[in-house]
């Protein structure tokens, strides 16, 4: 399974690549006044408005950096209620890909409500890679604030 | 070690220096060594201005061009002032021109002789006279001799000039125009825009038909 590798500060994660639509550079992106932390906007993805979260945002509480490097991942993001939409997630360093078998990342044993994306953990040469899931990235809170109408549905 | 700035060393003592890092005899070249990934990866660590943000957001903002993949692939050649293609894969061999024997008895203008192509003799066609094409020059010095096959029978024919393979999908053909002789607009299955010119992409399966019943 191929993985598609990306930082948070100095550490590494992964996010499977089948859940990836397209890798775009960073773009400019329109804000979304009053909207919750780690929401960095709206992205206009081929004529359409697709919400962005900045992971950096999300987990440390600091913007991305606004390098070459940092990439917007149009993910498929599939609510547990409703139909499959594009998330863009704005990731640092995402430069490298890697094949690992899925089963190659162990369990944590750490969880916190905060950060139930954070999935098990692989390793190599480098260190630990830990998996993101795309699933358990919004809390209830961030999908209503950027999808309303499957609130409403 | 470093890939500070003035201090790379795959320009000191790698591929593009003096090739006396021990490193080169695990790597070979030292794009495959992980210090030049990590500093290909700096650069990447480059700031980006407000201007590329907005350049990037309008490029993604627009609708997605698809290219298709050019399915088939064909051998683009002339024959007189004709421009045509056959697919690649009935393609054996080009080779230089070179003196065709003609046979003693042979009315019909389509089988013009043998070849001698590395010790074989194959029989050569005028695919210009199979086509309908006058005036074909057979000569000048892009003038080549092709082998092709197909199913196991091979013919050589001469082409005044062969010129790239091209790539192109079966969408990419054009309608055979009217105007087109009637013997090659039979052989042709359609028309692909090349350079500034059209091509006549030829039914091989047809042509081979033909060709081998102009040998009995």
């Amino acid at each position: 399974m191929l993985f598609i590798l990306f930082q948070l500060g100095s550490d590494r994660y992964a996010l499977p690549a089948h859940e990836v639509a397209e890798v775009l550079p960073l773009v400019a992106v329109k804000a979304l006044p009053g909207a919750p932390a780690g929401v960095a906007g709206l992205i206009d993805y081929r004529g359409k408005a697709v919400p962005a979260i900045d992971l950096s945002a999300l987990a440390l509480g600091r913007p991305a950096a606004r390098r070459v490097s940092t990439r917007v991942l149009m993910v498929r993001y599939a609510p547990p209620r409703g139909r499959e939409r594009l998330l863009a997630v704005i990731a640092e360093r995402a430069t490298e890909t890697m094949a690992k078998a899925p089963e190659d990342f162990k369990p944590t044993g750490v969880t916190s409500d905060a950060t139930r994306y954070l999935g098990p953990v692989a390793s190599d040469a480098r260190g630990l890679i830990q998996r993101v899931e795309v699933a358990a990235l919004l809390t209830d809170a961030l999908r209503v604030a950027l999808y309303p109408e499957e609130a409403v549905a | 070690m470093s890939t500070e700035p003035g201090n790379h060393c795959w320009k000191r003592i790698g591929t593009w220096g003096d090739r006396s890092c021990p490193e080169l005899k695990t790597h070979m070249h030292c794009r495959n060594c992980p210090v030049y990934s990590a500093g290909a990866v700096q650069l990447l660590d480059a700031e980006v201005p407000e201007s590329y943000l907005a350049e990037q957001a309008r490029h993604y903002a627009q609708a997605k061009t698809e290219t298709r993949p050019g399915a088939r692939s064909a051998v683009i050649f002339r024959l007189a002032d004709e421009w045509l293609a056959l697919p690649t894969t009935v393609f054996r061999e080009v080779a230089p021109l070179r003196k065709i024997h003609s046979l003693p008895h042979r009315r019909d203008r389509v089988v013009t002789g043998v070849a001698n192509v590395r010790g074989e003799l194959l029989v050569c066609v005028s695919l210009a006279d199979a086509l309908g094409i006058t005036g074909a020059g057979a000569g000048g010095t892009a003038a080549r001799l092709a082998v092709v096959s197909r199913d196991g029978d091979r013919f050589v024919f001469v082409a005044d000039e062969i010129a790239e393979l091209a790539r192109y999908d079966d969408a990419d053909l054009g309608p055979v125009p009217a105007t087109l002789a009637h013997a090659q607009a039979t052989y042709t299955r359609g028309m692909l825009a090349w350079r500034d010119r059209t091509v006549g992409v030829l039914d091989d399966q047809l042509l081979f038909y033909t060709l081998n019943r102009s040998l009995t």
